[in-house]
Order: C-alpha cells, then structure tokens, then sequence
C-alpha cells in the first residue's frame, strides 16, 4: 500500500556501533525483527506501563505476545536510564508498533520505537561515559522524567524515584541474567512426581528448556545471544 | 521518516561512513519514467482542476510513450488514493482527445488499465477491484466506456450473490462492487437500460434479507429480546447501500451528481464517432479454497477462515452535524473516509493529514468551511456538514465493528490522537463530544464488548493529553447501581489509564466524590502485591519465611522441593485433617516465588525460568491430581496480585507459556472462581475482566495451533521438495511429478512426525478450552445448573428490559454474561465451526425439548455464530 506514502515501520538508519554482524546481515535480521528499542522512556517508568501499552500491538491469536521487556539501565548505578528493549514472539507485531505506537505518549513522554537486532547480552545497560545513555550526557535541557539537571525532581516523582532506585539493585549481568520470556510449546513428558528431578542443571541456567527442542529458523535470534 | 538517534557526535569517521552509507542508499536516482509516474500519483497537490491540463501535456509530451508506465500510474492511483478517482477519470477523459485522428492514448492506458483490473479480480483483491469498478464507472460516465459493458460487469458481480453456499464476505464485497458502481454511473446506466438497475439493487436486497439472524448477534447494541427491527444508532454497511441506492433510483440517479464530483461533466463531447471501450465479458472467480488442508486425529480441520459478518457501523450524530449513511451523499462520504482509514494504516499521520484534507476531493459546500475562514459559497442546504465530527464517527464506527475491527484497535486510538495533533481545536470537540455520546449509550444495550474497547480507547487517549477529561459530569451517575454499565465503564476506564499511568496521578485528576472508596472508581491504594503470610500473627508465617528465604537465598530448585516434602509432613502432623496440606503448601510456594518476582515483569521472569523445575513439581499435584494443583497455583496468583489485576494477566500469561498450566484450566479456574477476584461480588456472572482472562487463554491455545499448523506446512513442504530433488536426480527431471507419489512418502522426516504430534496434541487443547469456556458460560446462564446466576432468566425479557432502571447489580451482572456470551459464540465462531458437532452433543443435547427461555436463547446465539441456522 505504501506507494503514495512512506510507510512507518521501517528500521531506522541506527547502526549498533558494538554490533559486529555486517551491513547486510544487520539488514536481513531487521526484516524479520522481532526486538524493538524503546528511547525516551521517563526513569520512572516501569515495565508493567511498557507491557500495558505494548500488549496493544500484541496478536496471541496469531502466536505472538511479549516475550520479554528488558529495562536499560545505568551501568554503574543500576537504575533506568531511559530506554527499554520489547521483544514480541513475531515480526508482524513488531511491525506493529512502529506503525502504531511510536511517536505517541507513554507515562506523559513521547516514546520513540525502532526495530532492533535483537538483544545481546550487555546490551541493557547504558553507555554513556557517565553509566546512563549517550544522549544524557549531552542534554542541556532541563528534563524531570530523565533526573533533571542533577537531583531536583518533581515532588510526586520522588516518592516513584526511590521505588526505582531500589528496583534493579540485584541486576546482573553475564550469560543468564536476563530471562528468556518463555519459548514454543513443546511436548512435554508425563510430569515427574516429587522428587525425580533431571540432575546437572544449575539454577542459573537459562531455565528455558523448551529452547532444547527444534526450533524454526524465525526464532533463532536469541542462539547468538552467548 | 527517520528520527534523530542519540548517537550524534562523537565516534569519528566510523559514524561518518555510516552517514554516507545511508546517503548513498536512499539517493535513488530518479529516471524520467519515474518522475512522470510521480506526477500522475501526485495529481491535485494544489489545485486539482488546474493541475489535469498540466500533467496531461505532460503524459502527451513524454516520448517515448510508455503505456504500461501509464497505465500502472493511473491503477496505483485509483487504488491507493480513491478520493481522487474522480479526477483520474477527467484525466483520462482528456487523454482520449486525438485531434491527429491516431489512436489515443487515454484509450490505450484503459485497455491496459483493464488488464491490471482482472489481475486484481483473479487474486481476488476485493478492495482493489472495488475501486477500479468506481473508476470505471465515472470513465462510463465520462463516456469512455460502454454502459452496456459495464452493465454486464456489474450483473457479473450481483450473480456472485445467487451462488449456492456463498460466504457472506464473498457476497458482501461483490454486493459492494456492484452496488457502488451503479451508485456512480447510474445516470448513464439506467438511461441505457432502465430494468438494470433495479434488477441489481433487488439481487442486493435480497441477499441483505438472507443475513437477519447474523446481524442480530453482531448489532453493537444488544437486544437479548428482540431478533430484528431497526437501530437507532447504528447503520449495517449493506443496508446503508440499499437505501442510498433506493433514493438514487427514484429519482433517476438525479442525485449521483450531488453525492460525486463528475469534473468531466463540463468536458466537450467526445471525438464524434469514436467508439466507447467495451469490456470482454468477465466472470468473478470462485472462492479460493486452500487445498493442503490437513485433519486431526479425530478427523477436524482446525484450519480457521475468518468470519465475515454484516458491518454495523455505530451512529452518533444527528443528520444536520455529519451526514445520514442512508442517503447517497452520505454513503459516499463515509466509504470514502473508510477507505482512507484502511489504506493508509501504514502511515497514520499522513493519514490523519488525509483525512483532514478530505473535503479538498468532495463536492464544494458539503463541509463547513475551517474556523476563521470565510465562506466564498454560500451554504449549501441539507449539507454543510462539520468535517470533524463525520470523521470521527466514522473511526469510532469502523473501531467498534464487531465481532472485532478489521484492524488493530489499537490503529484506530493512535489515528484519533495524530488527527488532535494536527488539528486540536477542531477534532478535539468532536473527540469529546464522541465520548459523551458513547458513555450516555451506556446502559441502554451497548454491547458489552463496545464498551470494553470504548473504555481502552479512552485510556489510551487520556494517556496522550494528559489525563484531561470533565469527570465531574458524570458524578451523579455514583447513584447508579455499582454494576450498571455506566459505572463499569467509569471503573475500567480508570483502571487502563492507571495501567498505563500510575495511582497518584489518576487519582488527582478525579473529583473528590470519585476519589473516596465508597464510590467504586478507583483503588484506595496504589496496586501492590499482597503477600498473604506477611504478617507475623497469620497463620504459616514461619512455614512461609522459611520458603520465602530460600527463594531470596537462590536455593537450588531440588533444595526447596525437598523443603517442601519436609514442610508437608510436619503441617500433616500437627494439624488435624479438615486443612488440605497439599494447597496450602502450594499457595505458599507460589505467592513466595511471586513475591521474589514481584519487583518487575522481569524478574517474575527471572522467578519463574530459574524455579521451573519445581514449578513443574507443583503442577504435578503429587497425590492430589494435577488439576487440583493447577487451579491452587491460579488461585494463588489472583491472592497475591490482588491489588493488581493486570499482573494476574500477565502472570497466567507466563504460566502457560511456560507450561506449567494449560488454557483449559484457566478457562476452567476464572468460570470456577473467578468471580472472588473480579467486579462482581457473587453469583455466578463474568464480568470484563474474567472476559479478558478467558480471552487470552483461548486466544493462546488458537495461537499455538496457527504456529504449529505453520511449522508442520513449512517442513512438509521442505519434504516435498527434498523428494521432488531426489527424484529428479534420479530419473529424466521432465517427468518429475510434484505430487510425490505416496508410497514413496512412507519415510517420514522425524521432525515433521513431531510437529504433526504436537498439532494434534495442541488442537485437543484447542478444543478443550473452547468446550470448558461454553460450558462455563452454560453454568453461569441457565436455571437449574448447580451455581447458575439467578437472575440470568429474568433479564432476558422485553419486559425485564424496559424495566432496566430499577435493576440492581445482579441483575446488570447478569445481562453482562450474557453479552460476553454472545460475544464468545461470534468472536470464535470460526474455531467453534469446526467441533460444533461435538460441542453440541457435549452442551446442549442435555436440553433436548427444553422451553426454558434462557436455554432458548443460549441455543439461538450459538446456532446463529455457528451458522446452524440463518
């Protein structure tokens, strides 16, 4: 349809600078995309706000959903910094909310959404010289929902700040830290009774033993994740 | 399109190549066959009358000609931009002059228009093919084209309607097709041959009358009463065609010219002697039938079409505000703006700048002129409509179409909010005066799942301009009944504004007599988890701790699975037995791996993948059954979020994704207990909210079947073409036959052999949640079942509805079961088709002869959604 107007969904020219899969490659992934960076978030804004308003483009009929929401945060203090990844279980609905839900307001902010290369690990935290995102570091405005000039905030804000803040303090980083979200159904065995357990997995595995099973190429995305 | 990333400055000349990198590709060099082309789509910028002369010496003056560049400009513009059909038609028009006597070239661009056309026809892109017929028939108008010819096309369209088993999708857009072009080229048609016309518009007619019981289930006002009669407020899409076309007709298509711009009209004659384009006779291709359709087990397709239903659209203003859909202006009016509103669903804000430019494409004088502007033309009577409003009540329409829109809902929300940007003072009135309209309907029938998608759409929109909405008007409805619809809606609309907010900062925005508890509008406090064994004086709280510090410890899954063994046995000793050790062992498991999980959506993430093995030992149930098991880790979920309804979603969401509980027993537990956690305070009933837990659970189970039905077409087909190689390897490639032949498909590839498992085992579910949800709906409704609503036989009276404000809660709650009722039967209508057999015999045979009015009703919805009738 999209011969007499640009169409909304399309990737941004962004280029991961950290990212070491090559133009084409990039391209390729963005196509089938179902990871979107979520910029301009208020600190303040939580995960259950983002999965509200990101359910919309949501189609569980259809097999989709929310995976997972990864909050960017602060490298060294560990708080939102502004920026999110959703990850959806289909490309359609990440096509979805570019064309629906980017450039209009979350928690009284407009939010930006752009197709992304899907998470790696590392990727959640900011990258700024200071620990928060490049784009804090040049700020020259004045900006409540992004911890103002220094810690001036609004009244209300405060009481919401100090949840925050204690909110990721037991974020981690390494391989594991971030869940899955949860993978395609797979048939189960008849489910163990007390006690028999499979041996020789660590609780900090990813947890997500349907990832073991065949898996179509579609969803491939998180193998690169390690 | 592009925004500004953050990552300016700094980095060096890394990022400069990429500024470069992005420069080269989109610095397309612009052929001169791409400029004409742009020029022809971009017809009308400024001034559409003038600019026609100019971009036809610019199509003449081209050399070399290039018809199939033409014509390929021309079918993308009637096709993505039909307002401007009209126009193209003049265009064409012009082009058909040939004072060299050469064969013109607007003659030649039709012939191959023509070709696009049946491209169109044969894909069966409907849309695309609806507008090529109204393009045809203004060029019929514009006397391009036989009127005898396109008689024959449009009589091909209406004898889609006379098939034998026609779908009603097929037959309404045929009907469409046909009706709207002899909306437009009617004048000339009927002067050609007058029977035509009524023959079409009675073929039309009749198929409308063929659909009554299918628009009592899909009216967007409920009439449990009632099987038919007329709607004050809403228009089918079918019916609006007929009587439009019923004036039109009386009047000898006199007002085809007051409804579509004919800026031919005003052309000279056409070259004398030249003959019009006839069409070669056209037949409109049978429906396409997939054919790898493929059964399970029990011999069900769960393949699932989409079903068509008769279009209401909701009505909300009077005629001297936007325009009547019956009448034939108004007709044309509102398709076009919904065509607009479904084209350019990939760029909202152009088309919100589309929409609000419409008026620059009608007929002068149909809209007030903008505020501030004034009028060069007087006003015309019976028109000077006001824009804003029309377009609003056309998206609100097309965004309460039922059983669901054809779009994303949540299209239609960020549509509205892009058209208050660009216009607030105008559109943002008429948003107001559109919501006012909706609450007020409240109470009087609005569907259930109107209101449902009216307060999220409220939500959503208060959410862009700042909370800002007059509450204080609707404070006196507080004295309403807590579960009349008004008030329902005032609840859930704060709830997703909260949702999508927080507490503090919705609750300022309420009057003081909504603030307070007693006025049901919203949470006393801020939603927060509710661990239940917190409190030191509960009873397990030192049980409770102990599991909860070795969740916070990290303690190995196996570690508290042995905890819990030990923690069983000694609750077993020192009780006596009236206590089910079993569910209180896994309460307390479940709301303390909640409660560690309780910080974000990630860390119930986190919570749930690093204890899946013992969730999976939970589920289990040990000796109790699974089932008992599962309905106890539910019941656990809905305690400990409590205050925090959406979290109990995403929760049960998690939980089946994860495997640990199926759709089937969330149906099962929300129908069985659900009621505690929801709106209303007993009987059994189902509010929005239950709605929404049954929704996503039915909703899981019908996606796991597309996703696997995908998987099992995908590797069958890497099968077959695996075969067809080996195969044309091995003997002479011409006589490869593509079927395979089916010995030779014995060897089955072990990947297939288990998605095909996987499918059967997911369409059982499939079929298990769907029969649980209606016989839930069947308890809830009909007299006699074990805990069935007392008052769900009371509400469904003519009588009992007149007397509606004297209901109380129940009596509400009641009416909004069955609503949800009657919306599960046509929302899942197609998945139902397909075991409706079984889910008869299962449901209903039981009520073999029965005359109770409620069993009556319960089997007139699920006969109408399931096609068994009508």
């Amino acid at each position: 349809m999209a011969h007499v107007v640009l169409s909304l969904d399309q990737p941004s020219n962004y280029k991961d600078s950290q990212s070491r899969v090559d133009r084409n490659k990039q391209f390729d992934l963005l196509q089938q995309s179902t990871t979107l960076y979520i910029g301009n978030l208020s600190f303040y804004t939580t995960e259950e706000q983002i999965y509200e308003l990101f359910a919309k483009c949501a189609s569980p009929e259809d097999g989709g959903g929310i995976k997972r929401i990864i909050m960017g945060l602060d490298r060294n203090t560990r708080t939102p910094c502004g920026f999110c990844f959703v990850e959806f279980y289909t490309n359609a609905e990440a096509l979805a909310t570019m064309r629906y839900i980017s450039g209009t307001k979350l928690d009284e902010r407009i939010i930006r959404c752009d197709l992304d290369l899907g998470y790696k690990e590392g990727r959640q935290f900011g990258r700024g010289k200071s620990g928060g995102q490049v784009r804090d570091e040049h700020r020259q405005d004045y900006d409540a929902g992004r911890g103002g000039w220094g810690a001036q905030a609004q009244r209300l804000e405060i009481e919401r700040r100090r949840e925050v803040e204690e909110r990721y303090a037991d974020a981690q980083d390494g391989p594991g830290a971030v869940a899955g979200g949860g993978g395609d159904w797979k048939e189960m065995e008849i489910p163990s009774q007390e006690g028999k357990l499979k041996r020789g997995r660590s609780p900090d595995d990813d947890g997500d033993n349907t990832r073991l099973g065949p898996r179509s190429r579609m969803e491939d995305m998180d193998g690169e994740r390690m | 399109m592009s925004y500004d990333r953050p990552h300016r400055g700094g980095g060096g000349h890394r990022r400069r190549n990429n500024r470069e990198d992005y420069e080269d590709r989109r610095r397309e060099v612009e052929t001169p066959e791409e400029r004409l082309k742009a020029a022809i789509i971009k017809l009308g910028e400024v001034d559409v009358l003038e600019e026609i002369p100019r971009v036809e010496s610019q199509i003449r003056s081209f050399v070399p000609q290039n018809v199939t560049l033409l014509s390929e400009a021309f079918r993308l513009s009637v096709t993505e931009q039909p307002y401007k059909i009209p126009f193209y038609a003049a265009l064409l028009r012009r082009l058909h002059d040939s004072p060299e006597g050469d064969p013109p070239i607007g003659r030649q661009i039709l012939e191959d228009f023509w070709k696009g056309f049946q491209a169109f026809l044969d894909r069966q892109a409907w849309r695309e093919t609806r507008l090529c017929i109204q393009f045809f028939a203004h060029c019929t108008m514009a006397r391009l084209i036989s009127p005898d010819s396109m008689i024959a096309l449009l009589q091909s369209f209406t004898a889609v309607l006379d098939e034998f088993g026609v779908s009603h999708g097929r037959a309404k857009r045929a009907a469409l097709c046909a009706g709207e072009g002899l909306m437009i080229g009617g004048p000339v048609l009927k002067s050609t041959a007058p029977s035509a016309a009524s023959e079409i518009i009675n073929a039309i007619q009749m198929f409308s009358d063929s659909t009554s019981s299918s628009k009592w289930v899909v009216q967007p006002v409920t009439k449990l009463a009632q099987e038919t009669g007329l709607l004050e407020n809403a228009d089918e899409l079918l019916d609006s065609l007929i009587a439009a076309l019923q004036l039109l007709d009386a009047s000898d298509f006199a007002q085809s010219a007051d409804s579509f711009p004919q800026p031919y009209a005003t052309y000279p004659e056409l070259t004398p002697g030249a003959e019009p384009f006839s069409f070669p006779m056209v037949l409109v291709p049978p429906e396409v039938i997939e054919l790898e359709g493929f059964s399970t087990d029990a011999g069900e397709d769960a393949q699932v079409k989409r079903e068509e239903w008769p279009e209401y659209l909701l009505r909300l203003f009077d005629n001297d505000v936007s325009p009547n859909p019956n009448t034939p202006q108004g007709y044309a009016i509102r398709t076009a703006l919904i065509d607009i509103i479904d084209i350019f669903d990939v760029n909202r804000k152009e088309c919100a700048r589309l929409l609000l430019e419409y008026p620059k494409w009608s007929l002068p004088g149909t809209f007030k002129p903008k505020p501030g502007i004034t009028a060069e033309l007087e006003p015309v009577p019976e028109k000077d409509w006001q824009l804003e409003s029309t377009i609003i009540e056309t998206l609100i329409g097309v965004y309460h179409r039922l059983p669901e829109p054809s779009q994303k809902p949540v299209y239609y929300m960020t549509l509205i909010t892009e058209l208050c940007k660009l216009s607030p003072s105008t559109i943002g009135p008429a948003v107001g005066k559109s919501i006012r309209k909706l609450y007020t309907a409240l109470g009087d029938g609005l569907d259930v799942e109107v209101s449902r998608h009216f307060a999220e759409w409220f939500a959503v929109h208060m959410s862009n301009f700042g909370f800002q909405w007059v509450w204080r008007e609707w404070v006196p409805d507080l004295a309403l009944a807590t579960q009349h619809p008004r008030r329902c809606f005032m609840r859930r609309a704060v709830e997703f504004e909260m949702r999508l907010a927080y507490h503090d900062r919705i609750l300022k925005t309420l009057p003081e007599a909504m603030q307070s508890a007693d006025a049901h509008v919203i949470a006393e406090q801020p939603s927060r988890p509710n661990f239940e064994y917190d409190d030191p004086t509960r009873p397990y709280h030192d049980a409770a701790q102990s599991v909860l510090n070795l969740f916070r410890g990290r303690a190995k899954a196996e570690d508290l699975i042995s905890h819990l063994d030990t923690l069983r046995s000694s609750l077993e000793g020192a009780e006596d037995e009236h206590i089910n050790v079993d569910s209180i062992v896994r309460s307390i498991t479940m709301q303390s791996l909640l409660h560690i999980g309780s910080r974000s959506f990630s860390h119930l993430l986190n919570a749930i993948e690093r204890y899946l093995p013992l969730l999976r030992n939970v589920a289990s149930g040990g000796t109790s059954g699974s089932n008992e098991a599962k309905s106890d880790i539910l019941g656990a979920v809905a305690i400990f979020w409590k205050y925090n309804r959406q979290m109990v979603g995403i929760v049960f969401d998690k939980l089946m994704q994860y495997q640990i509980v199926d759709p089937t027993d969330v149906v099962g537990w929300t129908f069985a207990t659900g009621t505690g956690l929801g709106e209303a305070p007993h009987a059994m009933s189902l509010t929005a909210l239950e709605w929404d837990l049954i929704k996503a659970a039915l909703d899981k189970a019908n996606g796991r079947v597309v996703t696997s039905r995908k998987k099992v077409t995908t590797l069958r087909k890497e099968d077959d073409d695996t075969r067809a190689r080996a195969k044309a390897n091995e003997a002479n490639p011409m006589e490869v036959d593509p079927e395979g032949r089916p010995d030779e498909a014995q060897v089955e590839n072990p990947a297939l052999t288990v998605a095909l498992k996987a499918y059967t085992s997911l369409t059982r579910e499939q079929k298990a949640a769907l029969a649980r949800t209606l016989d839930g709906f069947i308890s809830c409704l009909v007299p006699g079942a074990a805990v069935h609503n007392p008052h769900s036989k009371t509400v469904i009276s003519e009588h009992a509805w007149q007397n509606r404000a004297n209901w109380g809660s129940e009596e509400w709650n009641a009416w909004e079961t069955w609503g949800w009722y009657k919306h599960f039967c046509r929302m899942y209508s197609p998945y139902l088709r397909n075991y409706s057999n079984t889910l008869w015999a299962v449901s209903f045979s039981k009520f073999e002869g029965s005359t109770d009015p409620a069993v009556i009703l319960l089997k007139r919805i699920w006969n109408t959604a399931t096609g068994q009738e009508g």
